[in-house]
Parts: C-alpha cells; structure tokens; sequence
C-alpha cells in the first residue's frame, strides 16, 4: 500500500485508517508526555512497576535539556505528530510525508533514549518505554504505508 | 454543498484545535490536582516509601550522624536546620542556592547541619564517592568541606557526566587549595568514609527516603515549602519559639552537638 493508497480511502468521503490508526497512537504518546511533564513541575512521584526505577530516570541528567524536562520536547512532538496524521487521515498527503520524516526522527531519538537508560542510567522507566514504544510503532506505520502493497 | 465541503475541509482543523484546547485544560486541572501535597515525600527524586511520613511532629534520633558535623552557623543556636543531600541529585543541586540564601540570611542565628545521604541506586553511581571527596576535603578544614561541597553542587552537570570524575574532583581540590596527594589518600582511607557512613545511618534511622531532606527542629519541610518564602516562615516561627523558651532553663541548656533534629519543645 502506497502513501497515495493509504490516502486514497479519502475519496468518497472516507478517513484513512493508517493515518487514524497512526493519529490515536500519538494520542497515547501525548497523554503520556504530559503526565510526565506534570510530574517534572509538581515533583509528585510517579507510581513505578516493579523492576522499575522511574525516578531515577526522571531525576537523571538526560532527563532535560537544560532546565526544561524532555517530557515537554515530547508531548510537543506527539502534538505535531497527531495534528499531521490527523490533516493526512482527511487527505493531505503532503502531511503524511512530513509525519513520516517525523516519526522516524521520534523512533531514532527514542531508541537513544532507551540506549541511554540501558547503559547510562541503568535503570528503565515505564512511562518512558511506553513512549518509545509509542513513537517506534508510529514509525512502522509510517514505513508500512510506504512499503506494504495490499 | 460547497458549504458541506467547507465544512469538512475544517474538520480536521477543529479535531487539532479540540485536542490542544483539551491536552492544556486537562494538563493545567491534572497540575492543580497534583501539586496538593498528599504525601510526605521530600521530592521526586526518590518516589519510594510514598507512605505517609510525619508532617509535623518533630523527628528524633539517637544516631548522631558523623561528629562533629558539617555545621554552618552556630552550634548553640537554638533552631537547627539539617539538609540530607545527595551530590548526584539533580534536585539538591538546584535547592544548593536556597540553602547558601538560608544560611547567609539567618547566619549564627541558626544551626545548620549539611549531612551526606548519597542514594544507593545505579543512577547514582558517583553520589558515595562524591560524599566522600566533600568529606576528605574536610580534613582538611572544615571550611574545605564547604569550599568542595559548593564546587560538587555548582558543577554537577560536569563531573557526573565526566567518566574521569575522580580527576575532576582532583582539580577542584587543587582550585580550593588542598594538599591533593593528602585528598587523593583521604578519599581511598576510612576517615571519610566512616563520616558519610554515619551521616547514611543518621538519615536512615530518619527514614529519610529521598533527597534533598530538609528538617527543621526534627521537622522535615515539605517539597513545596522547599523555597526562600516558605522557609524563612518556618525558621522565623521555630525562632520565635525559641525566643519565648529561651527563658525556660530547660530549653536553653542544648549541648553543642547535641542530635541536631532533637525537637527542643517537648
């Protein structure tokens, strides 16, 4: 399936569901954007699973860009994300293309960031992995659009 | 029907905008929600232990902590104010400047006691050591102890993300004016270990589980109140406190390094 098949269920008034399916994921990766950058200001803890060390991740030098927490970074990003997805879901293909360059910068940095807590921080944050899983399955749509020919 | 197409050429525009008004509402309400303190937990470097921990009585214990203490002030003041910290947590870095802005505005009026809580978990794999080379320095004289402990606060992001850390520490050493071979032994010898270890087992007879841990008079001052506004209020009442028990005998007989979150007011 094309960028222009996955698009094309447009006509006739339909929503492409790639671009839908691709828009209510970003939704996920932005709630959980922003509950982790409530947590950063309120400095409430977050409930941590077991085998889990959220608050060394949180608390840990990687976990900002200067002053401002990457949780802001993020939920911009699953933002613009969403909006592209969503302009692509009702036919603007242009949009698709730039959600697809979008992704894969989101997938690339969130593979880093799981590198990062493996071997920097050695410790693993839920919510984190949530979002990298987020923004690595936003890419798989991005790239099966591309590549996947019904 | 063109107006029927309008109208759907809008659509996802108004999905986006209902989105961004909904994630900024629902932030801002989730925000309020939780920044009423419901917990006893310090900060959000350590969300362990979120069990309710006493807010207002004061705390005792009979582990003293190294001794003598990193004190700044004066040891007979009668309103003690003990910070728990570790030099790896970014938090405690960042109240660094809060505490300088205490101690310097409340001077021997107060007794403040800095004690050395280095968290034990992977992403603090330099706190012990850097606890350590606070404490050598302060073998020194105590004035080095705060000479390094201010360099270790200002400079965290550097060293902590120098794999040559203990080289860095070297330098400040040197900055600071110490015999640097005598740092480098007193960091690999027992005395500055054994005092972080008593400030460890200060903190843990505390139940301190995160940092920074702030306690006045045996009071731990909650995160929100961790700003120059709350804590000046906290310290002038204790002060004031202590000016109507001064005249009680009882009460003014506090022995140099007594326990320093001994409560006063029983």
């Amino acid at each position: 399936m094309s960028d222009a098949e996955v698009l094309s269920e447009q006509s006739g008034n339909k929503i492409a569901k790639l671009p839908l399916a691709a828009a209510l994921l970003a939704l996920v990766g932005l709630c959980d954007a922003i509950y982790l950058t409530i947590h950063h200001y309120t400095y409430v803890p977050v409930p941590c699973g077991e085998g889990f060390d959220c608050g060394a991740v949180l608390t840990s030098p990687y976990a900002t860009i200067g002053e401002i927490p990457l949780a802001v970074f993020g939920a911009a990003a699953y933002f613009v994300a969403f909006s592209l997805t969503i302009l692509a879901a009702f036919g603007n293909r242009l949009m698709w293309k730039f959600f697809g360059v979008q992704a894969a910068l989101m997938a690339v940095f969130s593979i880093y960031l799981i590198y990062v807590q493996a071997f920097y921080i050695h410790a693993f944050c839920q919510y984190c992995l949530l979002s990298a899983a987020t923004s690595i399955t936003l890419f798989i749509i991005a790239l099966v659009s591309r590549f996947w020919r019904s | 029907m063109s107006n029927g197409k309008s109208n759907n050429n809008n659509l996802p525009l108004v999905i986006i905008g209902l989105v961004l008004v909904v994630a900024l509402a629902g932030g801002w309400w989730f925000y309020n929600k939780s920044k009423k303190p419901t917990t006893g937990v310090a900060n959000n470097s350590r969300p362990v232990n979120t069990a309710t921990k006493p807010v207002q009585t004061p705390i005792v214990s009979n582990v003293l902590g190294a001794q003598p203490p990193n004190l700044l002030g004066s040891p007979n003041a009668l309103v003690t104010v003990e910070e728990f910290a570790d030099f790896q947590c970014p938090t405690c870095g960042a109240k660094h400047p809060l505490m300088k802005e205490i101690i310097s505005t409340y001077g021997s009026r107060i007794k403040f006691i800095f004690r050395n809580f280095p968290l034990q978990i992977p992403a603090h794999d330099k706190a012990y050591d850097a606890a350590v080379a606070a404490e050598a320095a302060g073998l020194q004289g105590s004035n080095k102890f705060w000479e390094m402990q201010n360099l270790l606060f200002t400079n965290q992001a550097t060293w902590t993300a120098n794999p040559d850390y203990r080289k860095v520490w070297e330098d400040y050493a040197g900055k600071i004016g110490l015999d640097v071979e005598k740092f480098k032994n007193d960091m690999a010898g027992l005395n500055a270990k054994a005092r972080v270890d008593a400030d460890l087992a200060r903190g843990r007879a505390l139940n301190v589980s995160s940092t920074p841990s702030i306690y006045v008079n045996g009071v731990i001052v909650q995160f929100e109140q961790m700003n120059i506004d709350a804590m000046r209020q906290i310290i002038d009442a204790e002060l004031a406190k202590s000016q109507g028990n001064s005249q009680n005998p009882k009460s003014s007989s506090a022995p140099t390094n007594a326990a320093p979150a001994e409560p006063k007011n029983k």
